[in-house]
C-alpha cells in the first residue's frame, strides 16, 4: 500500500535525485569544483558556486540532532496528524529531514543513530520511493558544535 | 533595489532622519470585535487600517498634511498601489515607494530616500488585515509574496512545512544541548504576556500560569499554541523626517542611527538549528553598532522579532545580550521584564501583543524612546534595538532618543 504524500520538488537535477531513490540508493550532488555534498538539490554549488556535479552514494547512515511531531494539519488532511519527522545529520555532513520509520518521537533520543530505508509512496505526479530512518546499532554519541 | 533591500550601513547615514510620528490601530479592540462579531462590526482593509494608522501618526507629529512629500507603504497580503494610497490619504508626495513587508527594509530605505534628497518627510504606511482574509501559514500553499524560502516547499513529501517547524527543530536540538526543561520556554510566554496585559491594545489580555502553557494544545511538538505568534488585522505609520526638520515636531525625535544585515549563504537548517543563526546576529548586530557609534552595553532596551518564544531566545543570545543557554534563566528572573536589566517586548511582542511583523516592535521602540511607556517604562531610556530575523537572515535597527 503506497502512502498519499504531499508533492515532491521536481525537474532538472530534482528527477536524478528520486530516480537514485528509486533503485534504492541515497546519492546527493558532490560538487566537482570543491566536493562539497550538497542537499537540497541545486543547480549551482552554494559552496562555490560550480554547476557541474557527480552523484555520490552515502553510506545511508547518520545522526538524529532534532526532530518535531506535527499536530497542526498543515496539508489539508493530506496526511494524518499526528506524524513524526526527524532531522538527521548525514555522515557525510548534510542535515536531512526525514521520517521516523520504526520508532516514535518518545523513543527518540539526541545523538540516536539511524540508517536509511525506502517506503513507497505516490504524489500527483505519480508513484516514488521515499528515503526514511530506522533506528541503526551503536550508541547515541552527543552532540555539540 | 529589492523591495526588502537593506541599503549599506554607513556612518553618513547615522541620525540623519528620525521618526516624529507615531499611529497604530486599536489591535485588542479590533481583535475581540472581530471574535465577537458583534452587530455593525465592519472588516477591517488595508484601506481602513491605514487611514486609521496615518491619521494617528499625522496628528502625533503635530506636523501639516502639506508636510508630507514622501510615501512608503507595505501590504504584506495586499493592498492599493501607491497613487491609490496618496489619493485614500489625502497626500501630494512628490517620492512614492513599494516596500517590502517587515520594518528592517522600509525603514533604512525611507532614511536613504531622505538622505538622497528624493522627499523631506515621508508616512511609511504599514497595514495587514491577516486574521480577516483567514490567512493561512505552513503547508502547499505558503507563499505568494516570490521571496520565500525554497525550504518551505522543499521538505513537503516528509510532511515538513510552516515556520513552527522551524521553531520546534531550534528548540528541540537547545532544550538537549543545554538540558532545559520544557516548562523553562514557558517562562518566555509567560512574561509576554504580562507584558501584554500592561498595554491595552495588546491582543491577549488574559493572565496565562504555566498550568496553562503546559496544557495548550500542540502546533509541532515540542512547541505548543503559546509558543506561536498571533495572527491578527492592524496597521502601523511612522513618520519620518530629516534630522534639521524633526527638531520642529512636537514630540521628542526618536533617530535611526543604525541599521545592518546578515544572510545565510549556505547550509541553511545548520546554521538556523544549531547555530541559533548567531554568526548572522553578530554580524548584522556588529554592523549595526558600529553605524550608530555604539556599544552594545548602551542599548536599554530590546524589541525583538517573537516568531515564536524560541526564537526570542535566538535573538537574545545571538547578539550578545546572554550568553548561549542562558536567556531562559534570565527570563525567569525577570531581567527582561519591565524595569530588569534589559527590557524585551514590553507592549506584549507579537506573541500576546499584536502581529504587526515587527512594526509593533518599532512603535513600541518609539514609545519607550520618548518616555512615554508609563508603568512599562525602561528608566532614562536613551538608545534601544530593535531586531527582526527571519530563518535566514537578521535586520537590527538601533534608535536613540533625540537628534
Amino acid at each position: 500500500m503506497r502512502q498519499k504524500r504531499p508533492d515532491r520538488t521536481l525537474g532538472a537535477r530534482h528527477d536524478d535525485f528520486w530516480g537514485w531513490c528509486e533503485k534504492g540508493e541515497l546519492r546527493l550532488q558532490e560538487c566537482a569544483t570543491c566536493a562539497k555534498v550538497l542537499w537540497p538539490v541545486m543547480q549551482a554549488c552554494d559552496g562555490c558556486g560550480g554547476d557541474t556535479f557527480s552523484w555520490r552514494q552515502l553510506s545511508g547512515r547518520g545522526r538524529v540532532v532534532s526532530w518535531g511531531t506535527f499536530v497542526q494539519d498543515y496539508y489539508r488532511g493530506l496526511l494524518d496528524v499526528p506524524y513524526d519527522t526527524i532531522l538527521v545529520e548525514l555522515e557525510e555532513g548534510p542535515l536531512f529531514i526525514a521520517n521516523p520509520d520504526g520508532f516514535n518521537e518518545a523513543e527518540t533520543e539526541w545523538g540516536m543513530p539511524v540508517a536509511v530505508r525506502f517506503v513507497d509512496c505516490e504524489d500527483s505526479a505519480g508513484p516514488f520511493r521515499l528515503p526514511v530512518f530506522a533506528i541503526a546499532t551503536g550508541d547515541a554519541t552527543a552532540l555539540g558544535e | 533595489m529589492r523591495l526588502s533591500e537593506v541599503p549599506t550601513p554607513d556612518r553618513e547615514l547615522s541620525r540623519k532622519a528620525a521618526i516624529v510620528g507615531l499611529g497604530e490601530t486599536d489591535y485588542g479592540d479590533d481583535y475581540r470585535a472581530q471574535r465577537a462579531k458583534a452587530e455593525g462590526y465592519v472588516t477591517p482593509t488595508p484601506e481602513s487600517l491605514s487611514i486609521l494608522a496615518f491619521e494617528r501618526a499625522l496628528a502625533d507629529s503635530g506636523l501639516k498634511r502639506s508636510d508630507i512629500d514622501g510615501l512608503a507603504y507595505s501590504f504584506m497580503y495586499g493592498g492599493p498601489d501607491g497613487e491609490e494610497l496618496a489619493q485614500i490619504l489625502d497626500l501630494k508626495p512628490r517620492h512614492t515607494m513599494p516596500v517590502f513587508g517587515i520594518m528592517a527594509g522600509p525603514i533604512p530605505q525611507a532614511c536613504a530616500a531622505i538622505a538622497e534628497g528624493k522627499c523631506d518627510t515621508m508616512a511609511v504606511v504599514y497595514a495587514v488585515a491577516t486574521r480577516s482574509i483567514g490567512r493561512k501559514f505552513g503547508g502547499r500553499t505558503y507563499g505568494d509574496e516570490g521571496e520565500t524560502p525554497t525550504s518551505y516547499y522543499y521538505h513537503n513529501p516528509w510532511g515538513w512545512s510552516s515556520q513552527g517547524a522551524h521553531w520546534a527543530y531550534v528548540w528541540q536540538y537547545y532544550r538537549h544541548r543545554f538540558g532545559r526543561r520544557e516548562e523553562d520556554l514557558g517562562e518566555v510566554a509567560m512574561q509576554l504576556r504580562r507584558n501584554a496585559i500592561g498595554h491595552p491594545q495588546a491582543v491577549m489580555q488574559a493572565p496565562m500560569t504555566i498550568e496553562d502553557y503546559m496544557g495548550a494544545r500542540f502546533i509541532v511538538k515540542p512547541l505548543r499554541l503559546f509558543d506561536m505568534c498571533l495572527v491578527n488585522d492592524g496597521g502601523v505609520c511612522l513618520i519620518i523626517t530629516r534630522a534639521d526638520k524633526a527638531k520642529d515636531c512636537d514630540k521628542t525625535p526618536i533617530s535611526v542611527a543604525g541599521w545592518g544585515e546578515s544572510r545565510i549563504k549556505a547550509d541553511k537548517l545548520d546554521g538556523l538549528v544549531r547555530k541559533q543563526l548567531r554568526p548572522q546576529f553578530q554580524d548584522a548586530g556588529g554592523q549595526a553598532l558600529t553605524m550608530a557609534g555604539l556599544s552594545l552595553a548602551d542599548i536599554g532596551h530590546f524589541e525583538a522579532y517573537d516568531a515564536s518564544t524560541m526564537h526570542l531566545i535566538n535573538h537574545i543570545e545571538g547578539h550578545g545580550f546572554a550568553e548561549p543557554g542562558t536567556a531562559l534563566d534570565r527570563f525567569r528572573d525577570g531581567g527582561f521584564a519591565p524595569g530588569g536589566g534589559l527590557p524585551v517586548n514590553t507592549s506584549g511582542g507579537m506573541l500576546s501583543g499584536s502581529y504587526m511583523h515587527g512594526w509593533n516592535h518599532v512603535a513600541e521602540a518609539v514609545r519607550q524612546l520618548r518616555h512615554e511607556a508609563g508603568d512599562r517604562q525602561t528608566p532614562g531610556l536613551q538608545a534601544a534595538m530593535t531586531s527582526l530575523a527571519q530563518t535566514d537572515q537578521v535586520h537590527p535597527i538601533i534608535f536613540t532618543r533625540g537628534l
